[in-house]
């Protein structure tokens, strides 16, 4: 089998020399994922396409109404926008706790999710910020709510060439944001589970309330009735606890070589305490 | 550097890439699964480590295109067309760094098997940020571990290298500013004696 790397220069270039790629073609971003997967390099595969060096997929901008993150931007480079500060908390949060300096030089928020890890903490704070997901193949767009683009471990809905073009986060004012993050190592690596929040106060009020849980289901979950719950109350003592009482129950976690089910259930609630009591004026 | 497209496999295997090392353009013949510092400790570019293999350590650190990566976690072939310095680009045992003299004198140094990715680390903060607080210092070292100091000296050997780094571009802000000013005064002597030629 002959094999071949292909590094477009542009999305044109790219989408012009598929039909000559061979057929089992793949992308790769930072390759931090891929190269974890026989941790030597590449896997066999007849054709890489190398998207690091597309300048469109690097791209964040401030939109009308949102705020667009293309999906080759490396994590690193995200705390350098001011408005990713204002309307995306929950992610810098993420970021802070994402690996080392060097490994968020090279990650993606695409391969993030293209990986498709319930434990991916970009995507689980992305899925707090109620973002899209924007799909791209050739000329066609297609664009779905994040938290549906999974429909499993290792699966989403990604069709063959399809690319992940990028990610829009509708703009909330007044947006706070937490990511707590339990691992064996303080800041590092995978998490045996973390919690994303995103919220928005009036005094001690709830207006508006997102959580997301990472490590404790089949996809990167959004914790659909704990934000209903939230939004809307007073954040009392009382609140906290009934929060996270109610995420302990929407959390479906396994024990894997990482952690224990009852484990990451308890501390699923212990940690969206921790996030609810730091927004307390 | 001008990226090729499509680089093709040869019949065992291995691909050509085009990089530039420490400033030296050049090749490099390397197989899919390996990665970028193994193909730069195959050239001889050995002193980029290897500790763990798995991107926890940061032994691997380089620059690549001035920013650390994990030479562990990149596969060599993704390294086309990239700028890489490594450990030997900084400086030599006569002729070092500053900041690798920072880290001598501060002590920093036991085994050694750290510092090089800790250097390159300390290289790009001090590029993006010339005087780090306490608080950036050891978030830009985050990823290196360090098996034998306990992190003190190297925080200080940071602060060190943030000096002499400065007092470094000082002198050759200088030596710019003075070779200017001779440029100057040897183009204002080559014209006033032009006009004088001109009035005789
Ligand atoms: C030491 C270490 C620590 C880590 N720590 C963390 C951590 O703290 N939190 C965390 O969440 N993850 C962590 N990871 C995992 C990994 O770094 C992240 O998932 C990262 O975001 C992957 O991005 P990438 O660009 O490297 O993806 P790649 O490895 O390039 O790709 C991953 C997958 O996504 C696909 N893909 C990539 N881009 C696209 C695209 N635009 N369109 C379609 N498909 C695409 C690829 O085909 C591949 O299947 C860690 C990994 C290592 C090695
Ligand atoms: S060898 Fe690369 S991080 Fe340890
Ligand atoms: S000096 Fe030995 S590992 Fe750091």
């Amino acid at each position: 089998m002959s094999e071949i790397i292909f590094k477009p220069c542009s999305l044109k270039e790219m989408w012009e020399e598929m039909p000559n790629l061979p057929e089992s073609r793949k992308y790769m971003a930072g390759g931090t994922d891929i190269v974890t997967v026989e941790n030597a390099g590449f896997p066999s595969s007849e054709c890489w396409i190398d998207i690091s060096d597309i300048p469109e997929l690097a791209t964040v901008k401030e939109e009308k109404d949102h705020v667009f993150i293309g999906a080759g931007v490396k994590l690193n480079d995200l705390e350098t926008y001011p408005f990713i500060k204002k309307y995306c908390p929950a992610l810098l949060a993420a970021v802070h706790d994402f690996a080392s300096p060097s490994l968020r030089n090279m990650a993606t928020l695409g391969g993030n999710a293209g990986n498709a890890s319930p434990c991916a903490d970009g995507v689980c704070a992305l899925v707090s910020l109620e973002a899209a997901i924007v799909l791209r193949k050739g000329n066609a767009e297609r664009k779905m709510p994040l938290r549906d683009f999974f429909t499993g471990p290792k699966r989403t809905k990604l069709e063959k060439d399809e690319l992940i073009y990028g990610f829009e986060i509708p703009k909330k004012e007044n947006l706070l944001g937490q990511y707590f993050k339990l691992g064996p190592r303080a800041f590092f690596g995978i998490s045996k589970v973390a919690v994303a929040l995103s919220a928005a106060m009036e005094g001690n009020k709830v207006k508006y309330a997102s959580v997301a849980i990472a490590s404790v289901a089949p996809v990167p979950l959004y914790a659909a009735k704990t934000s209903e719950y939230l939004t809307g109350k007073e954040l009392t003592e009382d609140t906290i606890l009934k929060a996270a009482d109610i995420a302990r129950g929407e959390v479906s976690p396994i024990t894997d070589a990482r952690s224990e089910a009852d484990y990451r259930r308890d501390m699923s609630g212990i940690l969206l305490e921790r996030a609810l009591r730091s927004f307390l004026n | 550097m001008k990226n090729e497209e499509i680089i093709h496999a040869d019949e065992d295997g291995f691909f050509t890439i085009a990089l530039n090392v420490n400033g030296e353009l050049g090749h490099m013949i390397v197989s899919r699964n390996e990665t970028l510092v193994e193909a730069l400790r195959h050239y001889g570019w050995k002193g980029t480590k290897k500790g763990c293999d798995t991107g926890d350590c940061g032994s691997c650190t380089v620059l690549f295109n001035n920013k650390p990566v994990l030479g562990c976690m990149m596969p060599a072939v993704a390294a086309h067309g990239g700028n890489i310095t490594t450990i030997e680009g900084l400086g030599t045992v006569r002729n070092p760094h500053p900041i690798q003299q920072a880290f001598v004198e501060a002590g920093a140094v036991q085994c050694g098997f750290c510092i090089p990715g800790m250097i390159l680390s300390t290289k790009a903060l001090l590029d993006k940020n010339p005087e780090p607080s306490e608080a950036d210092i050891r978030k830009a070292l985050d990823g290196n571990l360090c098996r034998c100091t306990g992190y003190v000296t190297q925080v200080q050997a940071v602060r060190i290298a943030a000096k002499k780094v400065k007092a470094m571009k000082k002198q050759q802000e200088k030596l710019a500013a003075k070779e200017l000013a001779a440029e100057k005064r040897k183009a204002a002597r080559k014209t006033a004696k032009k006009a004088a030629k001109k009035n005789k």
